[in-house]
């Protein structure tokens, strides 16, 4: 306790005890202050609460579950015990590392693509916009009111074989070129790399804009100002400021859409075919079709692994601390 | 370098931020664009800087149009109000800007040097949210004067300093441009602030130029009310020309009898005529003022009272006459206050409701209280006369509000 010289019949001091300061004539008095102050000094914990329970119980508990079960044995009719048998995790990069590897290709294309599709855009509607902004945004995020199954379908029909968009760019032979780079195949669209990979780019592509939007909304315009009669050409004013300013949006932008992105399996269901399958049909196809939930498990906590360490690096190499 | 703006006007949709104006800031002097928010003064300083293009007219530098040329070919900087300095970049860097965009990769010993004239050499290292308003308006300076332009622009660059550092940095700023010797082109809406450091004053009111000139010229002979009322204070009297064409011209409060003299150079009015109208001004530090009951009529210099004494001591000592008579206004004190380095009394007055007096704090008489009937002096040689056509009340406080 706080006091270090205090007897031992004051022994009832309040918990959260305001110190010396308490004892005297106004002993009750003080120690209805002090709990007050000790439920004040609780509050922000209160409001913690939900979170953490919410938390507990939807990712603590279950991840826990879930680290036991990758590392368990057996079969589905002998169930499955914890073995310590770490084998599910090497037959796993063993048997699915093209799926690990096609994951982060084809999600660092899309975040990518959304990048450079996205940070225009976002650009355009905090600096350009004028009164148009507000529905420039909410057009961005106009897609989310569709469900994401409902899109990515309507993707299949945009993309398949007899419609106009394979039409046109056979016709140009644009399909030639992306064949030759492996991105198509069959003069098709549909079933390729190249459908996974616009799939994953038109559905995480709102993620990209918010953050990037909302980084740059928050830079003064009197920052351009000052950087143009600072003898910046036009081209400077964005390589020097706007651009360095607005990397916490990158940044988080990259994220929002890298992350889920790589673990996504609709697309790659929906738009492509066996050969470009990801990470994540292939955990799916482990829970719900082979029932091997141990290799399921263990693929879920290597793809975690993955994307921790890789985004430590690059959250570290884009030094978002030091910024704005 | 000298700036010429010739028929510069800014139109903003239908609103006219600068009428077509034509001002020439001397090369090496100390500019100030004076005038109240929305009098066009930050839109005319942004035409030079070629932030705002001008809807008409030219802005030569020197003797090189650069009306059209885009802010980073200006050979011209700007310390912005908000001091705008990249968040992202330390002191030594925001202070490198400028250069490095010039091609300039050696810019330590340069940038070195500019911290010490702002006396910021230790702060290199911190970003601009680490440092004080005083600190970051300094950065500011430094960012701006390290590039050497021919003219640098302050947007009320002291606007958001508080009154101490905001006294500080004017002497600061004062320093700095005798030493490095550029034009200065000041826009500031604290009149005190452009008295104190302008050598040039421009007066803008709704887009227009109201008056130019030195800060005493424009203190002591301002040729509008807008002009008499917002740099100072001024009491004006409306008062009726008795006698004109002469050396003197003698007045007629309008609705007494009392007489006014002032010398016909003073008088901004074009051509005034008897039976004409005036506005008669008088700053309120002028104002000698005595307690009726030690008044002793119309002498002047004479006064048996301390205030009154002294007061003709000092003419006597500027060994100039006074050319016959003070002014000489009676009224009763209705508010006093005390400011520590002056006594401020309002008066009532019949030729005018709120006369205001600043007396100087050093021998006060007991009896200047509210109430008190007084009798109020000034010379003719202090008194201005104005167009009686405009508003009185033009550049007042209360206008303003």
């Amino acid at each position: 306790m706080t006091a270090t010289g205090a007897p031992a019949s004051e022994g009832a001091a309040p918990p959260t005890g305001t110190g010396p300061l308490s004892t005297g004539s106004a002993q009750g008095d003080a120690s209805g202050t002090a709990a007050r102050r000790g439920r004040r000094k609780l509050t922000p914990y209160w409001l913690l609460l939900p979170a953490g329970l919410w938390l507990a119980l939807f990712f603590v508990a279950p991840f826990f579950y879930q680290a036991s079960t990758s590392v368990q044995s057996g079969s589905l009719e002998d169930g499955f015990r914890v073995t310590w048998d770490f084998t599910n995790y090497s037959d796993a990069l063993a048997m699915y590392g093209p799926h690990f590897l096609r994951s982060f290709l084809y999600a660092a294309t899309a975040t990518v693509l959304c990048l450079l599709i996205g940070y225009p855009l976002a650009y355009l509607i905090a600096f350009r916009a004028g009164r148009w902004r507000g529905l420039l945004l909410v057009m961005v995020i106009a897609p989310f009111f569709t469900s994401f199954l409902i899109r990515t379908l309507a993707w299949k029909t945009i993309l398949s074989d007899a419609g106009p968009v394979v039409g046109v760019l056979k016709s140009l032979h644009v399909l030639d070129v992306t064949s030759q780079l492996g991105l198509t195949g069959d003069d098709r669209l549909l079933a390729t790399p190249l459908a996974v990979v616009c799939g994953l780019t038109y559905n995480f592509l709102p993620f990209m804009i918010l953050p990037l939007y909302s980084s740059l909304e928050r830079i003064d315009l009197s920052l351009h100002e000052a950087a143009r009669d600072l003898y910046a050409t036009p081209a400077t004013v964005f390589r020097k400021v706007t651009f360095p300013l607005s990397l916490p949006g990158v940044v988080a932008g990259t994220l929002l859409t890298f992350i889920p992105a790589s673990g996504d399996y609709i697309n790659a269901q929906l738009l492509g075919s066996p050969n470009t399958q990801m990470v994540g049909n292939a955990i799916q196809k482990q829970f719900l079709n082979v029932l091997d939930y141990p290799a399921a498990a263990a693929m879920s906590f290597i793809l975690m692994a993955i994307i921790l360490i890789a985004v430590s690096v690059y959250m570290r190499k884009a030094g978002t601390e030091e910024l704005v | 370098m000298t700036i010429t703006l010739s028929g510069v006007s800014k139109v903003f949709g239908d609103f006219t931020a600068v009428h077509p104006l034509d001002l020439t800031i001397p090369e090496g002097s100390f500019f100030a664009l004076l005038g109240a928010s929305g009098c066009g003064k930050t839109t005319t300083l942004r035409m030079i800087a070629g932030l705002e293009e001008p809807t008409g007219g030219t802005v030569l530098l020197g003797e090189e149009d650069i009306t059209a040329l885009p802010p980073h070919k200006r050979p011209v900087n700007t310390v912005f109000q908000n001091y705008a300095l990249f968040p992202h970049l330390d002191v030594a860097e925001n202070v490198a800007f400028g250069l490095r965009r010039r091609g300039i990769t050696s810019v330590r010993k340069q940038v070195e040097e500019m911290l010490e004239l702002v006396e910021l050499g230790p702060l290199a290292g911190r970003k601009p949210r680490q440092l004080s308003g005083g600190q970051q308006q300094r950065v500011a300076l430094a960012r701006a004067l390290i590039n050497r332009p021919r003219v640098l622009l302050l947007d009320e660059p002291l606007g958001a300093l508080d009154l101490k550092l905001r006294r500080q940095m004017q002497l600061e700023l004062k320093r700095i441009q005798t030493e490095v010797g550029i034009t200065f082109v000041h826009v500031t809406h604290d009149q005190e602030e452009a008295m104190t450091m302008a050598d040039t004053v421009a007066v803008m009111n709704a887009g227009r130029v109201e008056q130019l000139g030195a800060p005493d010229e424009l203190y002591e002979r301002p040729r509008s009310t807008f002009v008499a009322n917002f740099l100072g204070t001024s009491n004006l009297i409306e008062a009726e020309i008795t006698e004109a064409g002469g050396e003197e011209l003698v007045l007629k409060a309008t609705g007494t009898d009392s007489v006014l003299r002032l010398p016909a150079e003073r008088c901004a009015a074009p051509d005034p005529q008897t039976g004409g109208k005036l506005l008669v001004g008088v700053r309120p530090e002028k104002i000698s003022l005595t307690h009726a009951e030690d008044d002793d009529g119309e002498g002047a210099g004479t006064q048996a009272n301390g205030t009154g004494a002294r007061r003709g001591a000092v003419n006597g000592a500027n060994g100039e006459g006074n050319g016959g008579a003070d002014n000489r206004l009676t009224g009763r004190i209705r508010d006093a206050g005390y400011l520590g380095v002056s006594m401020q009394y309002v008066v009532d007055s019949p030729v005018c409701p709120e006369f205001s007096v600043y007396e100087q704090n050093v021998e006060r008489d007991a009896r200047l209280t509210p109430g008190a009937d007084v009798v109020l002096r000034w010379r003719p040689a202090h008194t201005f006369a104005l167009d009686a056509t405009q508003d009185a009340d033009a550049g007042t406080v209360e206008e303003a509000l």
